[in-house]
């Protein structure tokens, strides 16, 4: 053997080692002036299929128990469902949108990761009674699911999502943006066109007259986590119809691999839920989902259409008369 | 019988999807075939719409809009503002609005060289467009 031979070989050795020791030695970026560095564009797409409950086939198994072949069969089975569902007389052929699906690459069998059992604790009392007497409101006043713009919801009327609604895997949307500067985290979404600018300098929230869709938040880093508190908000449009004083929503940005960031989500609002539970997903860096222009209200004719297919259907009803 | 089969086939391939949900503004028991030439592209959020000039069954050009997916979804399945110059043949399949004006929610598009792109106006069938309430 030559000596060329060897020195080759040892060259190789190193560089496999050092780029061994690269993959090994992955830690979590900092700004420069010191905070963990979440920055970047991200999606959750990949989620979209994930159920938010733990599913009832799963019944007495852990979340992390679902993995490897089992978790890949069920993704691909979700993406086969969703194709399937979308046969008909007119459908497109798959290959112009199954690979904007991204179903078959989702990384969990479900979002609740506490309590243990997947399931979203019960309702209070006193939120049964307020959705019963909401419903009952709604039927006295005898009005109809499209009499006005005020009958539609929020997201219908290009208004918001709200929280954490601005961050849960849809059709399409799914872009966001991390931006960070000394002091304050900002976080943009594309669909409905929102963006929170987060202070980290421990000031207190606004006052509790002061209520928003998106809510007051304040972070702070708790070592290379990012948790925010967010409070105040209204009453019209939160999460799962909690009680917009009460509702505590508590995120966890935390950066675990080069390209991801996993999101978790606390929802504490005693009025509505016997107790705290909590979802997670991992947020994937992809530069090639920036946030883009998403003015939906500009060209929002959808709602004017809606209002106008409720006159006819009226009109039809009372001509069948 | 047979049209009975055919009404169940379309309920079923249409679950509830959409920016707006697709059957408080469209009827899936009204698909439609239109042939015609565009006028005029909307990139307007939260759909685009196409403006198609169509000769109806008297021969008579009528204007239709078609509704398709937002911009940016458009442009991640690969249109862009080239895609539809004022003046292309075109045929679209899709359903007609519930209140009978030629408003059309485009699906599938056609151009004269075979070429298609999908409109994928009320999304891509995923199972729940609708954000958590």
């Amino acid at each position: 053997m030559s000596q060329r031979y060897f020195v080759l070989l040892g060259i190789l050795a190193i560089v496999t080692s050092a780029s061994a020791q690269t993959a090994k030695k992955w830690t979590a970026p900092k700004t420069p002036w010191g905070d963990p560095d979440l920055q970047g564009w991200f999606t959750n797409l990949q989620e979209d299929g994930t159920p938010l409950e733990r599913p009832d086939q799963f019944a007495g198994r852990q979340l992390d128990e679902i993995k490897g072949e089992e978790l890949a069969a069920i993704k691909r089975a979700t993406q086969q469902r969703t194709i399937t569902s979308f046969q008909g007389p007119l459908h497109a052929p798959e290959n112009w949108w199954q690979k904007d699906l991204h179903l078959d690459q989702g990384s969990q069998a479900w979002l609740v990761v506490d309590p243990p059992d997947g399931k979203i604790p019960p309702l209070t009392q006193e939120a049964k009674d307020r959705a019963a007497a909401r419903a009952s409101a709604r039927r006295a006043s005898g009005r109809g699911p499209a009499d006005s713009w005020e009958d539609l919801t929020l997201y219908d009327r290009c208004i918001t999502r709200g929280l954490p609604g601005s961050m849960m895997p849809v059709i399409y949307g799914n872009s966001y943006q991390i931006v960070q500067s000394p002091g304050f985290v900002s976080i943009r979404y594309e669909m409905v066109h929102e963006t929170r600018i987060i202070p980290l300098d421990g000031r207190p929230h606004a006052g509790s007259d002061i209520r928003s869709y998106m809510g007051d938040a304040r972070g702070h880093w708790d070592g290379d986590t990012l948790v925010v508190e967010t409070t105040n908000f209204r009453d019209d449009g939160t999460f799962r119809n909690a009680n917009g004083a009460t509702l505590r929503l508590i995120e966890r940005f935390k950066r675990t691999a080069k390209d991801k960031v996993r999101w978790s989500v606390t929802v504490d609002d005693p009025k509505t839920w016997t107790r705290p539970w909590t979802f997670s997903m991992p947020l994937t860096m992809d530069d090639s989902q920036p946030v883009l222009e998403y003015s939906c209200h500009e060209g929002n004719l959808g709602l004017v259409n809606i209002l106008k297919a409720a006159r006819a259907e009226e009109k039809k009803a009372a001509n069948a008369k | 019988m047979r049209n009975k089969l055919l009404l169940l086939t379309i309920s079923i391939a249409l679950p509830a999807w959409a920016h707006h949900a697709f059957s408080a503004e469209f009827d899936e028991k009204k698909p439609l075939k239109l042939v015609g030439r565009v006028t005029k592209m909307d990139w307007i959020n939260p759909h685009a719409w196409i403006h198609l000039d169509v000769k109806d069954a008297d021969g008579k050009t009528v204007s239709w809009m078609v509704e398709l997916g937002p911009p940016n979804a458009l442009l991640k399945r690969g249109w862009n503002k080239n895609s539809l110059p004022e003046g292309t043949q075109i045929v679209v399949d899709g359903y007609q609005s519930k209140d009978g004006e030629l408003r059309l929610n485009g699906r599938d598009l056609t151009f004269p060289d075979g070429k298609k792109l999908f409109a994928g106006s009320s999304g891509t069938g995923a199972p729940d467009e609708r954000p958590e309430k």
